[in-house]
Formats: C-alpha cells, sequence, structure tokens
C-alpha cells in the first residue's frame, strides 16, 4: 500500500461514526473506510469511535462526523435519540467539526421528515431544509457538479430514496444535477452544504470513487484539528479513478430518466457495455 | 370452456415455446432457462395460469433471499422418492420467464400438465406477479437477507410482497415458515392456522452478529432484540426485551449439526412424528436449513418423508454452490455470491486454511444482478485479505470490485483487471500450477456465462441436469 507523508507530521484525527448499527444501510460504512485508509496511506493516525443510541459524547471534540442512511423503521429510532445529541451537535458546529451526512441522515439534519402517513419525524434544524414523503423510489446512478473546492467537480454516486426534500433560503444545494433525481426530481439541486455540514443522497458508498471528495472532507477536518493549512500528498487513485468513470458513464446512460422502480427497465438506455 | 381460439392460443404458445428452448439451448443462447416462458408469455399472456391453476396440479412456491435453488432441489429430491413427479425450475431461473419455462417445459401441446406436482422457485421481487397466476397450494418463505436492494427500495418493501403473498393463500393453502428469521416471524401474524415452522434448535451458537446482518430489531416495536443463540447472520433464537415478540416454537428443527470441511453436513431433524439423522454432501449452516425447509414442506403437505435419508444424500451443491469441477490437472471451486451473506459464508470457508488463495472474482450490472453494488462495501473481505496470493476481478463492474479490494487492503500488485469473461478466466488458470486450485466467486450472470465456457471446455456439465 502506498504510504506517503510522514506520519509525525500530523495531529490524531477523531472520527465519530454517528448510530453506526442503525444507519448502516447501502454500504456506506465504505465512507468510513475511505477515509480511514486514505489517512493511513499517508501516515495520519485516526481513532473511529461509532456512536450508538442512547450513546453520550461530546460532539465538539470529533474533527469528523459520519451521520448516514438508514431504512424507516430505524430513521424513526434514530430521530428520537438525535433530539437529546442537538445541543451537542450544535457546540460542534460551532467548534468547526466537519459534518458529512447521507440520505436519511441528510433528511435527519433538516426541520423535518413529513410522510405520506402517519406522524412528521422531527429533525434537529441544523439544516434548513424539509422533506416529504413521496409516492415513488428514485433508485439509479446517479452525477451532480460540486462546487465548494477549488474547481467545479463531478460527483458520482447511486441514489435511493422517495423523501422530496425542498432547500430553504439558509443552506446552498450540495451540487447541480448533472444526472438524476437529486433531492426532489425538480429543481435540479443535489444535497445540501452549510458551513462545514456535508450533506448528500448520493450513496455508492461515494467517497470510495469519488476521491477528490474524500480528500476534501480529509483535509478539512485535519485543518479543523491542527488550526490551520494543511496539504496531503497525492495517492495513486488509478482504481478510484476507474470507478469513478465507469459510475458516471452509468449515470449520463440514465440521464433524463427520474426513476427506475422496475427491475425489467433497469438494464435499458445504457450504452453498450464496455467489454473488450 | 374455453374457446377453440383460447385452445389454438395455448397450442401455440406452447409450441413456440418449447420451440424457443430447443433453439437457445443449441445456439448456446443462455441454456434456454427464460426463452420458452418469455416467447409462450409474449403469444399467450396468461399461458401459465392457464397450464397450473387450470390443471389443478398442486405448486410449491419456495421464495426467500438465500436457499431457493438448494431448498428445491432438496424437496424436489424428497418429493421423487416418495413417488411423485416433481418437476421445478432447478437452475435458478426465477423471473416470471423462468417459472412460465417450468410450467411450458412440463405441459404437452394441448396444455396438460405431465407432473403431479410443480415446484416453483420464484425471486421475491417476482412474487406480487407470479403468485395470484400459479394460486400455490403452498408458499415458503426462506429468508430475508440484505439482497439486492436497490431493486427493491427496502429490504421492508420485500417483506411487504411477502406478507400480501401469504395472506393472498387460499385458506386450504400451507405457509411454511423460517421461524429463526425475525422479519419472517412477524408477518401475517392473523394467520395461526395452516401454518408450520423450522428452524435450528442448537445447544450453541453457530455465528455472532455482526454489521452485515439485517433486521436485529424488533420487527414489531423496533427495540433491538436479544439473541440467545445466533445461527447464521440474523437469523436464531432471539427475543424482544420491549414488546416479548419471541421466535415461534418450531414444527421442524434441526437439533444437532456438525459441518464435516467444505463437503459434508451431518444433521439430525426433528419432526412432530419422528426424527430423521441426515448426511448432506454440501457443507454449511446454511444446508441446515435448507433442509428442515423441504422437510417443512413435506410435514405441511401431509407426505411422511420415508426415504428422506436416501433421497437428500444425492443432492450436490447446485449451481455454482461451493461446486467442485475439474480443468485438466487444475481444481476449479465455484461460489455464487449475490449479497454480503453469501460472500461472508464462503470467505470464512475459504479462510478456514491458511493456505495462499488464487481468486477470480466477477460481477456484472444486469437486470437480475442489479445496478447498485454498494453491498460490497458490507462484505468482510478483510478476513480472507492476507491469504490472496493472486486475484483477478471481472464483470461489467469489475472496476468496483477492484476498488472495494483495495479498500480491503488487497494488494493491488496481485489484483488484475479484466472485463472480459473468457480472458479473465484464461488468465487466471495459466496463473495456477497443476495441481492447483482457482477459486471463482461470481454474481448471478458472470457465473452463468464463466460455466458457460467451463461447460464448452468439457469440465462442468450442462446446468438443467437437476
Amino acid at each position: 500500500m502506498p504510504v506517503t507523508g510522514p506520519g509525525s507530521d500530523y495531529p490524531l484525527l477523531r472520527i465519530g461514526h454517528l448510530y453506526a448499527s442503525h444507519l448502516n444501510v447501502a454500504g456506506d460504512g465504505g465512507n468510513v473506510v475511505a477515509i480511514e485508509r486514505r489517512a493511513a496511506w499517508r501516515g495520519i493516525p485516526t481513532e473511529t469511535l461509532p456512536i450508538q443510541v442512547g450513546e453520550d459524547h461530546d460532539l465538539a471534540s470529533f474533527d469528523l462526523l459520519f451521520i448516514q442512511g438508514g431504512q424507516d423503521v430505524e430513521m424513526a429510532i434514530v430521530a428520537e435519540d438525535l433530539g437529546r445529541k442537538a445541543a451537542s451537535f450544535q457546540r460542534a458546529v460551532a467548534a468547526g467539526s466537519v459534518i458529512f451526512a447521507v440520505c436519511a441522515g441528510l433528511q435527519l439534519l433538516g426541520h423535518r421528515y413529513i410522510p405520506a402517513t402517519g406522524a412528521a419525524i422531527e429533525g434537529i434544524g441544523l439544516l434548513d431544509l424539509e422533506t416529504r414523503g413521496g409516492d415513488r423510489r428514485f433508485m439509479q446512478h446517479a452525477a451532480c457538479e460540486v462546487s465548494f473546492g477549488d474547481v467545479p467537480r463531478t460527483i458520482v454516486g447511486f441514489e435511493n430514496h422517495s423523501g422530496l426534500t425542498e432547500l430553504g433560503a439558509g443552506v446552498r444545494p450540495f451540487g447541480r444535477v448533472i444526472a438524476g433525481a437529486g433531492n426532489n426530481g425538480r429543481d435540479g439541486t443535489e444535497g445540501a452544504v452549510s458551513g462545514t455540514i456535508y450533506a448528500t443522497y448520493l450513496h455508492g458508498p461515494i467517497l470510495p470513487r469519488n476521491p477528490w471528495l474524500a480528500d476534501f472532507l480529509l483535509r478539512s477536518a485535519l485543518e479543523r484539528r491542527a488550526g490551520g493549512p494543511v496539504s496531503l500528498s497525492p495517492l495513486d487513485d488509478e482504481a478510484e479513478d476507474r470507478s469513478h468513470a465507469e459510475t458516471e458513464r452509468r449515470a449520463l446512460g440514465n440521464r433524463g430518466r427520474r426513476t427506475a422502480l422496475e427491475p425489467a427497465r433497469l438494464g435499458r438506455g445504457l450504452p453498450a457495455e464496455a467489454d473488450s | 370452456m374455453r374457446s377453440t381460439w383460447g385452445h389454438l392460443r395455448l397450442g401455440i404458445a406452447l409450441a413456440a415455446g418449447k420451440w424457443a428452448g430447443v433453439l437457445s439451448r443449441w445456439l448456446r443462447r443462455g441454456d434456454g432457462t427464460s426463452m420458452p416462458g418469455l416467447v409462450a408469455r409474449r403469444i399467450d399472456p396468461h399461458v401459465l395460469t392457464r397450464l397450473v391453476a387450470d390443471s389443478g396440479v398442486p405448486v410449491i412456491v419456495v421464495t426467500g433471499s438465500n436457499g431457493k435453488t438448494t431448498t428445491g432441489r432438496m424437496l424436489t429430491a424428497l418429493l421423487r422418492a416418495e413417488g411423485l413427479d416433481a418437476q421445478s425450475n432447478a437452475s435458478g431461473a426465477n423471473l416470471v420467464q423462468g417459472v412460465t419455462t417450468l410450467a411450458v417445459e412440463a405441459a404437452d401441446l394441448r396444455g396438460r400438465l405431465s407432473a403431479d406436482v410443480l415446484v416453483a422457485e420464484v425471486d421475491e421481487g417476482t412474487l406480487r406477479q407470479v403468485v395470484p397466476e400459479l394460486a400455490p397450494r403452498v408458499v415458503l418463505t426462506l429468508d430475508l437477507f440484505r439482497d439486492q436492494l436497490d431493486r427493491f427500495g427496502e429490504l421492508h418493501a420485500v417483506s411487504d410482497a411477502l406478507e400480501a403473498s401469504v395472506r393472498a393463500l387460499s385458506p386450504d393453502a400451507v405457509w411454511i415458515s423460517n421461524a429463526d428469521d425475525p422479519l419472517l416471524a412477524y408477518l401475517a401474524p392473523e394467520r395461526t392456522e395452516r401454518r408450520v415452522t423450522f428452524g435450528l434448535e442448537l445447544d450453541r451458537s453457530t455465528d455472532r452478529i455482526t454489521s452485515a446482518a439485517d433486521s436485529i430489531r424488533c420487527p414489531r416495536c423496533g427495540t433491538d432484540l436479544v439473541y440467545d443463540r445466533v445461527y447464521l447472520s440474523h437469523l436464531g433464537a432471539y427475543a424482544c426485551p420491549a414488546c416479548g415478540l419471541h421466535r415461534p416454537s418450531l414444527d421442524v428443527a434441526v437439533t444437532a449439526l456438525e459441518l464435516v470441511g467444505i463437503a459434508e453436513t451431518r444433521l439430525t431433524v426433528r419432526l412432530p412424528a419422528s426424527e430423521l439423522v441426515l448426511r448432506i454432501p454440501q457443507a454449511g449452516v446454511h444446508v441446515a436449513y435448507d433442509v428442515a425447509a423441504a422437510l417443512a414442506v413435506m410435514v405441511g403437505l401431509g407426505i411422511a418423508p420415508e426415504h428422506a435419508a436416501v433421497a437428500l444424500a444425492e443432492v450436490r451443491p447446485a449451481f455454482g454452490r461451493l461446486e467442485v469441477a475439474q480443468a485438466g490437472n487444475r481444481r476449479i471451486v465455484l461460489g455464487f455470491v449475490k449479497n454480503p451473506t453469501s460472500y461472508n459464508t464462503t470467505l470464512h470457508a475459504l479462510a478456514s486454511s491458511d493456505e495462499p488463495k488464487q481468486l477470480l472474482i466477477a460481477a456484472s450490472n444486469t437486470p437480475v444482478d442489479g445496478e447498485d453494488f454498494a453491498w460490497l462495501w458490507d462484505v468482510d473481505f478483510g478476513v480472507a485479505a492476507g491469504l490472496l496470493e493472486r486475484v483477478t476481478v471481472s464483470g461489467t463492474r469489475a472496476d468496483e470490485l477492484a476498488n472495494r479490494l483495495k479498500y480491503a487492503g488487497v494488494d493491488l500488485r496481485s489484483l488484475a483487471v479484466v472485463t472480459d469473461r473468457r480472458r479473465a478466466l484464461d488468465l487466471a488458470l495459466a496463473g495456477i500450477p497443476p495441481g492447483g486450485q482457482l477459486t471463482i466467486l461470481a454474481g448471478y450472470t458472470p457465473m452463468l456465462e464463466l460455466r458457460a465456457l467451463m461447460y464448452e471446455r468439457g469440465w462442468v456439465g450442462r446446468l438443467r441436469e437437476a
């Protein structure tokens, strides 16, 4: 494995994996692995703590927090617990902790989730957004363009949600939809960003196939810990780039298609196989 | 009375379907497992109902995430051993075309079925469509794992489909269900009659709860379940400390289990009226579940499985379930993998010996295999990473496999990415010394493709040999 950069130059990076047991669908755990590995390959020490329902931690002591996808049943359980962690979350935001949220995590960091039937699930309102239950599920490869880095970048992943999210004035979109449904299949926005909170609907998991984004989050978290600019040594990203390119190709094959509920239709509309 | 046109149409549909099967096998376009059904349905969309529901031949539907094919084979063997002509879609073609193929091939040109009973393996996503057409006498629900999440959205969507199928059963039909799976145990709670449960009742756990395990929360109230025993992933003896939901009592129970290498399972099964001691020529805790499920169906049908020991001793691994083939003086072990559980089961078996391994792993995006391979990140590749001497990744998602293996700690210098299946097989085999072994782990479609290549070379038999 490529190991570059002197280890002793970096402080220990503290990662909090919120609800690792309840919110763990769609391989999102791979995002945490991506950060850990990309840090380790550079000799950057990390420590990851799973934070479960009922556990009390000072979230501001973490440099990077993950809150990711889950199913409806788990989401309701987490929402109740999250309410008790809201103040701690606010302190973490004030202290500049980097927060990465996916799907259910995005919805729970918003004001609320209003299902088609039943009572609303209250979020903690760190993000100015609200989600309503929709009557169809968006399931497809997707791509968007993000502009919070030095230059615009294409981020790719797989979306799998039925909630329709509307952004308020207090957040910017995470990205602009290139292919896929984004937040609601209508306004071309994907995810949300506010300060050091980055929230997206994209699974995949996305960080292993978007190494630039993984490094952006890693660097932001390290800079928070170090209190100043940090530069990361480059890695050999051939495998990551190949996964990115193939996901992007499949996402572009889906362009214009808004839903893919019916399995038989999934294979259609794709360009010819890249087989030799 | 059916109209003359109805008869004619059915006859044309059957003739065309049967011919399509012959042609597709002859042309080697697939194995002829879907084409007859596809063609027959184009001509007569009601062909399945006309053949099955109208004929009165009982249908047994086998569904669930894992074990459908193996259980179907065991059940067919049990039924045949008791003198019944049982026909099944044994090659795993379990979407609507495959199920229709089963009926088309079992019928003569006038639409009369020659079989005494049909064993239909049905994909979970196809249940809603197929069950009303089949009007089954028995539905067997095996288990619910996180299988191809993108096809169904969420696990709960699959359990909803299973529940709807159970609720749609006629009152005299029987529901056979795995009591060790918490998600199944709370389905259709109002149906207490004509329900047969099966599971394991061992004096020890054979697995532990890991991150790959699904549905370890109470399906009724959401509290974390407490397990007295864990047998396989989330299957076990469980209870909810909050609402009191617990594993139902077992009508058919495996009471003793011993795994012998990767080749044999010895077990004792308690039935309502007897006890069986069995030896099965394939290994795994999942095999014990498959045996219990097949025997539970016999209990549900009211047929004493008197020749079970002999019948089951002949059931070799199904398509790609650690099937062993000889390629000249090299051995190939085929492992069909489609979700974290099947991957982990196979990887743990591989890691049980510490000699270096050579692997060919293949995954492809297809309607059957799914579009989203995020679940690869729930697979515990780490257990074997240190033992991998050489890995060839293939299929249309070779890119994804390579990246996943990289992050699992597999040395990139030992990894070759070859999308094309034929070239991948050749390259992987070229690295195997005489007397050595190549292990292939592949999803459904790439496994079919690799198996077809091996068939061409005379290393394996036809798929439809069951």
